[in-house]
């Protein structure tokens, strides 16, 4: 049952063609109904009139027949009642079609000489009572249908015609004939199979048809969606077949003009990514060369500051540091663009993420001699293989780093490193000034500062973390940060421990375990 | 030899170089490199990807085919499928323009000009090979191999320690004198190419092996 209904929601050629089936039945069986109503009626009628003119001529004739042997003898009489039941009986070539039987009227007053008398097949039991008593008080011929048992015992329908005749010296009696209606019951019952058959071919007949009809219509539809279907994986360049000038077509036309407009359209856009690229290419080599000039006109003019007055070596200083963070600037903004530009490569490797943890801490604690944030590794592990790109995770490390070394106020950092089977979860914790609600939504934006007011410690670009998140989505991992005023932030990088594959859960919750919301204090 | 088509940088470089005691040979177009570089055979080459003339990574090839000269490519773009073209064509190292600093720059140099392993002398053995580290030689039976001077280096690197395992940051810090870097590719390079000069079958390399997430290491003796 749930296999139909699955079957009637999926397919709208079932659909139409059991419906077009159960109407098509309906329609027959009335149609085949009255028909066989119809021909029952107009035999049985025809039937019934050429019993009874039939019978009349019979009654007639025997009443004819009786009336002039008034003068016979009792034998000749009977001999006459023989022939006229012969008579009747052999008009037609069946016999078993007429029987005739005469009895005397009950309650007469009894005479010596019975005339009664039958054909071969009827018992006077088989002319029902009530019919005797019609034919008793009428001098018209009564007919009446009914039932009766013949001689092997089966039923069979027969329509009785009596009338009352009067035989000389024997009194009132009756005459009845007895038509067999069996002959009708066959053809009625032969229509009737006609009928079923021609009924029960004919329905198969409309199913074949509909569904000829029903693929006609569903199998374009059918070849459409899956045209569609190829065109949403990426395969521009299908269009729909268009082999005549109807409805279908119509569609096919309309899909094809919207198939050619999408494709047009998104070869526009990779174009323009193309062209994107080419000039994200172009800037980078035509920015890069002259600044390698400029960086190294700058160090040599840097190392001779000593030789200068202090104002000029106070300049190349600056120089120096701007053209250095120039450079950082531009790095920053190429990748981004690379990101924009979807053209960011994937470079996995097998590689162990604790030793590059402490390294990137080793390095920037060699390197920030001015803070006095200690950072702490903290793992269960010793060494954590993943398959990643390890030039983008280190990046992502020095990004997280140097934000947390930013906003620290000085005070510990804490990195802790847990992995699963299939992930690797990596918390970066400061306990400095924190970050509100409204910061934390705008964190991974482009040039976005938590505090715009605040110096720039360690000059980074602005990028970093929005950097940061590109380079994890493109392992398909994620960044979350967490913050509270005054409280901290905390940055969880999580990564599948295979880049590419999905990660399932985070190793490390984003809220910090050291933290509880002080909800019973508000 | 500098090969840069920008005469500014190229001049810069001079200049740099010159007063860190080197001699320098500017050429700003590819097709003429080679022509100066047969003239006057310099002890290192720096080469820059994009040139007039012929491009950078031809003139790498081109070099590659007549000498083991150390070559480091200088590149403006950092995308990987140019510095992975300019190892394959020949390449010991690659800097990415602008340059970290101007003493990067000459560390790198002064790595690919030192006698690298110079504690290391007489004759190693890995797998079937021989290395004759004075001669600066390696045989397979009577057959010479010849390698660049950076293969050679990279191949002792390994010979010298049979059996120990290195990191892809150790051979880079021993072999190329990087302080930090995690470009791990120069390494991958630098193998495949030594392992097509060494190896039977470099798909199944017997002499410079890898250890999967670590590093290579050198087969033992045959």
């Amino acid at each position: 049952m749930r296999g139909i209904r699955r079957a009637l929601a999926q397919s709208l050629a079932t659909k139409v063609i059991l419906s077009t089936v159960l109407l098509s039945l309906g329609v027959i069986s009335l149609a085949g109904s009255a028909l066989n109503s119809r021909l029952s009626d107009g035999l049985r009628s025809a039937a019934f009139n050429s019993a009874i003119s039939e019978s009349k001529y019979t009654f007639f004739d025997a009443e004819y027949k009786l009336a002039i042997s008034r003068d016979s003898t009792v034998d000749e009489r009977k001999k006459i009642l023989a022939d006229i039941i012969v008579n009747a009986t052999t008009q037609v070539v069946k016999e078993a079609r007429r029987e005739v039987i005469f009895l005397r009227v009950p309650r007469a007053v009894k005479p010596s000489i019975s005339y009664e008398m039958a054909s071969s097949f009827v018992r006077p039991k088989n002319i029902p009572a009530n019919l005797r008593i019609e034919v008793a008080k009428s001098a018209q011929p009564q007919d009446m249908y009914t039932n009766i048992q013949d001689s092997a015992g089966y039923s069979r329908e027969v329509l009785i015609v009596g009338k009352r005749i009067s035989i000389p010296s024997g009194g009132p009696y009756e005459m009845y004939i007895v038509f067999s209606l069996q002959d009708q019951t066959t053809t009625l019952q032969l229509i009737r199979n006609s009928l079923l058959i021609t009924g029960s071919v004919l329905l198969i007949l409309i199913a074949l048809i509909t569904y000829l009809v029903v693929r006609q219509v569903v199998s374009p539809v059918r070849e459409a969606a899956r045209i569609a279907m190829q065109f949403t994986q990426g395969d521009f360049s299908q269009r729909m077949k268009i082999e005549s000038q109807d409805e279908i077509s119509i569609l096919a036309n309309s899909y094809n003009e919207m198939a050619l407009s999408i494709e047009q359209q998104i070869t526009r856009l990779e174009n323009l990514s193309r062209v994107q690229q080419r000039f994200v290419s172009d800037v980078s080599h035509e920015l890069r060369t002259p600044l390698t000039t400029l960086r190294m006109a700058s160090e040599v003019i840097y190392n001779q500051r000593a030789t200068f007055e202090p104002v000029v070596a106070r300049s190349s200083e600056l120089l120096f540091a701007q053209i250095e963070r120039f450079e950082r600037l531009l790095e920053d903004l190429l990748e981004v663009s690379r990101f924009d530009a979807e053209v960011a490569v994937l470079e996995p490797i097998d590689f162990d993420v604790i030793n590059l943890v402490k390294r990137c801490v080793t390095d920037f604690e060699l390197g920030e001699v001015d803070t006095q944030s200690g950072i702490r590794v903290e793992s269960d592990s010793t060494s954590v293989l993943i398959k990643a790109d390890v030039r983008r995770v280190e990046r992502i490390m020095r990004n997280l780093l140097s934000n947390a070394l930013d906003h620290a106020d000085g005070k510990e950092i804490i990195v802790t490193v847990v992995a699963t089977d299939s992930e690797v979860g990596i918390g970066v914790r400061d306990f400095g000034s924190g970050l509100d609600e409204s910061a934390l939504i705008r964190v991974f934006d482009r040039f976005w500062r938590a505090d715009p007011s605040r110096a720039r410690v360690r000059g980074g670009t602005g990028l970093g973390l929005s950097i940061a998140l590109e380079d994890a989505r493109l392992h398909n991992g994620e960044l979350d940060a967490w913050g509270r005023p005054g409280k901290g932030a905390h940055f969880v990088l999580t990564l599948p421990r295979i880049a590419g594959e999905s990660i399932n859960g985070r190793p490390i919750k984003v809220t910090p375990k050291d933290f509880h919301e002080d909800i019973f204090y508000q | 030899m500098v090969v840069d088509d920008d005469q500014d940088l190229a001049e810069m470089l001079g200049i740099v170089l010159t007063s860190s005691g080197f001699d320098v040979d500017l050429v700003s177009r590819g097709d003429e490199a080679l022509e100066v570089f047969r003239n006057n055979p310099p002890d290192l080459v720096l080469l820059d990807v994009m040139l007039p003339g012929i491009d950078g990574i031809e003139v790498c090839r081109l070099i590659r085919q007549e000498s083991m000269v150390p070559i480091v490519m200088l590149s403006a773009k950092g995308e990987t499928q140019d510095i992975v073209r300019g190892l394959e064509a020949g390449a010991d190292d690659y800097m990415q323009k602008p340059f970290r600093d101007k003493a990067e720059l000459i560390a790198r140099i002064r790595t690919r000009l030192r006698r690298t392993n110079a504690d290391v002398t007489g004759l190693l053995t890995i797998g079937d090979l021989s290395i004759d580290v004075t001669a600066h030689e390696v045989h397979r039976g009577s057959t010479v191999i010849q390698l660049t001077r950076l293969e050679f280096d990279l191949l002792v690197a390994l010979a010298k320690d049979p059996g120990r395992v290195f990191t892809r940051d150790a051979l880079l810090s021993e072999v190329w004198g990087y302080r930090h870097s995690t470009d791990t590719r120069l390494v991958n390079v630098h193998v495949q190419r030594l392992r097509s000069k060494v190896e039977h079958d470099p798909e199944h390399p017997e002499i410079v092996m890898t250890v999967r997430g670590v590093g290579y290491k050198a087969g033992g003796p045959a």
